[in-house]
């Protein structure tokens, strides 16, 4: 009875002690990849604030400006002056034109005498 | 053979097997008593790891300090105006390097503007941390890493960028190599609450939310570059301008020069022309006698109280005779003129007759009024106390109301100037956003909006007819209006003829005031021979070109009706 207990428990610690082994090192697999991938994120990190700094410095008004100037002739720009600015209130209304009765009746007269112009226009072409 | 005795008890012998029995007790109390030797040291060292504090400082500061990093500063657009970059940071460890001088050779060959000596004495010796060089490249990283030199490593640390340079340099001041706000907004932000943030560890990462400024900076942009452009244009010695919104007080640009660069802190003491301390901000932290501009301040004050009327007329045909002094107009008229006269000739003579009118202790109490007797609430940690005297005596009060004998800041005019165009509603100056509902509550009456009304007709007449009208031309379309203030400097506590401060203050759209501005140029010179040297011919050119320009850019279009103006006149006058 004893002995088969004994067998048995030195089986199970056996078994624990193989465990332990294979778990101690895929921990320590573990967190080695985990010091890598935060390693990666860093990197990446830095990467992208650099990135973004110089997303920031090409946007500025302070380095645009330059550039306009350099290609101010090449481009014919000039700043906008105060003519060049206008609104829809500003714009006149279209001048309320007169219909043209000697036209209209010209056309009305040649639809009765059985003549389409438009239709002549079309066949023409 | 084990013999227990006690005292005088009889002599007993034990049997062979209860003698073995005593001796197998014996061991196991020898066994138990090792094993629990054993256990208290296995004991005794975890409580001794337990007590251990790991030393996770770098040179006496926290390892999260240095990392640290800052909120990202944004224009009121979004646009970035300083944002972190993480970059690598060289340190030895010099217990852990085992040749001193081949590392010192292989590291000078990367970094050679490291001098040999200082870093042979800092990587040898026992410390467990040195610094090296701080903020490397990411190239000069890799080279270094490259060497593999043992020893040597990198931490990431946090370095505030200024994408746009110079232009907004003393609105965002700087940071030391520690990541902390030495000037401007930056330690501003300090004093608020990224210092506490910072300090329990929790600014980490990109953790900390973006803060939005006031400024533009399309505005600030063209603000700076017309400034510098007057710098070379007039041969002026400084130049600095200050722009706010009259209605909530945010400072829409602000810039002053000669500058900085907050990427380069040092720069702030660099000597311009071999004089020192030229580099500060003439906005905030510079106080000047500013001139005429002084006038607007003097008849709001006058036409506000009821004393003055705008229909009143003053007696301008002789100079004011103080004792010995007789204070007199440049380019006076010399006949009577009539309130919009004396501001639109700049009279002396009819601004202090206006101011005697109304009394010398109640023009005192305006300036308190104003709060022209102590610094502008203001977030910028630059700043300076105005000199204006406790009382004043007649000849004081005769020049301070055309702007002599009392100094202040830039910001003070302009934030007095918003108030008299905003139906005379004062809120003090921001540099973070404010919304105008935010601004009502803090809104301060210091004139009735009759008097504001008189006052925008006034600055309107000056660049229609007066002053202002160089700088009217360059704005046209955008009813602007303002004041110009020719000063003559203080050198050696004398007035120095021909070395002028030349200040302007303007307002637009005068229709609808949203913005004001005060551009001052210092010892300006002439354009060319046909030019002058007052106020109107630099510091108002300077104002209608930077109007010309930022107007379409703040959402004002251009408006050339004449019914606008003849709006603006007060009913008494028409």
């Amino acid at each position: 009875m004893i002995r088969t207990l004994n067998v048995l428990l030195v089986g199970t610690s056996l078994l624990a002690l193989v465990g332990v082994y294979g778990l101690k090192y895929s921990v320590e697999d573990t967190a080695s990849e985990r010091a890598r991938l935060e390693r990666l994120i860093e990197r990446q990190e830095g990467q992208l604030s650099l990135l973004k700094a110089d997303w920031a410095y090409l946007n500025q008004p302070a380095h645009v400006a330059p550039i306009v100037v350099r290609h101010q002739a090449a481009l014919g720009l000039e700043p906008a002056g105060q003519a060049q600015f206008g609104s829809f209130e500003s714009l006149p209304m279209r001048p309320v034109a007169q219909p043209d009765t000697v036209a209209l009746d010209a056309l009305f007269e040649s639809l009765d005498a059985g003549v389409d112009p438009i239709q002549q226009l079309i066949e023409m072409n | 053979m084990a013999i227990i005795s006690e005292g005088s008890a009889p002599i007993a012998l034990d049997g062979g097997r209860k003698a073995r029995g005593n001796l197998t007790r014996a061991r196991i109390r020898w066994v138990i008593a090792a094993l629990a030797v054993v256990f208290a040291v296995v004991g005794g060292k975890l409580v001794q790891l337990g007590m251990i504090e790991a030393d996770s400082t770098i040179e006496g500061q926290e390892r999260d300090l240095i990392t640290a990093t800052r909120p990202a500063i944004l224009d009121r657009n979004g646009l970035e105006m300083a944002v972190d970059i993480r970059v690598p940071s060289l340190f030895a460890e010099p217990r852990r390097i085992i040749d001193v001088d081949e590392a010192v050779e292989a590291l000078r060959s990367v970094l050679p503007e490291l001098d040999a000596t200082w870093l042979r004495h800092r990587l040898s010796g026992d410390k467990g941390f040195v610094w090296v060089e701080r903020e490397l490249s990411p190239a000069q990283q890799d080279r270094i890493f490259n060497l593999g030199i043992p020893g040597l490593d990198f931490v990431t640390e946090s370095k505030r960028f200024y994408p746009s340079g110079k232009e907004a340099a003393h609105v965002l001041g700087a940071v030391n190599i520690d990541n902390q706000g030495i000037a401007g907004i930056e330690k501003h932000m300090d004093g608020e609450d990224v210092a506490l943030l910072q300090s329990i560890g929790l600014a980490r990462g990109n953790a900390l939310a973006p803060v939005n400024l006031s400024i533009d900076l399309r505005v600030q942009h063209v603000m700076y570059e017309q400034l510098a452009d007057s710098l070379t244009r007039y041969k002026a010695v400084a130049a600095a301008g200050v722009m706010l919104d009259v209605r909530t007080g945010e400072v829409i640009a602000m810039a002053s020069l000669p500058d900085f660069d907050p990427n380069n802190p040092a720069t702030a003491f660099e000597p311009v022309d071999g004089k020192k301390d030229q580099r500060f901000n003439r906005i905030t932290s510079g106080i000047f006698e500013l001139g005429s501009t002084f006038k607007t301040v003097t008849l709001a004050g006058a036409l506000d109280s009821g004393l003055v009327r705008i229909t009143d007329s003053f007696d301008a045909r002789f100079g004011i005779r103080f004792g010995r002094f007789t204070i007199d107009d440049f380019h006076g008229k010399h006949r009577i003129l009539t309130l919009p006269e004396v501001y639109k000739y700049s009279s002396n003579i009819g601004t202090i007759k206006t101011m005697q009118q109304w009394g010398k202790d109640n023009f005192r109490a305006f300036l308190s009024r104003l709060g022209f007797d102590k610094r502008v609430p203001f977030e910028l940690p630059e700043m300076r106390n105005p000199n204006v005297p406790e009382k004043f005596s007649e000849i004081v009060a005769a020049t301070a109301s055309f702007g002599h004998g009392l100094s202040i800041s830039p910001l003070h005019m302009a934030m007095a100037t918003a108030a008299f165009v905003n139906d005379g509603y004062m809120v003090s100056p921001t540099l973070y956003k404010r919304s105008e509902a935010e601004a009502r509550a803090l809104y301060r009456p210091v004139i009735s909006p009759r008097t504001s009304a008189a006052i925008r007709y006034l600055m309107r007449l000056n660049a229609l007819e007066g002053s202002g009208t160089r700088m009217n031309k360059a704005a046209a379309g955008y009813r602007a209006g303002g004041k110009t203030g020719t000063a003559e400097k203080v050198v050696d506590g004398r007035y120095a003829s021909g070395l002028n401060l030349n200040v302007f203050t303007s307002a637009f759209p005068l229709d609808n005031p949203r913005y004001t501005m005060v551009i001052i140029v210092d010892e300006p010179q002439r354009e060319n021979e046909q030019s002058g040297v007052t106020a109107g011919w630099n510091a108002g050119e300077v104002t209608g070109r930077i109007i010309q320009r930022a107007a379409p850019m703040l959402g004002i279009s251009p408006d050339f009706s004449e019914m606008i103006d003849t709006n603006l006149v007060p009913v008494e006058l028409r």
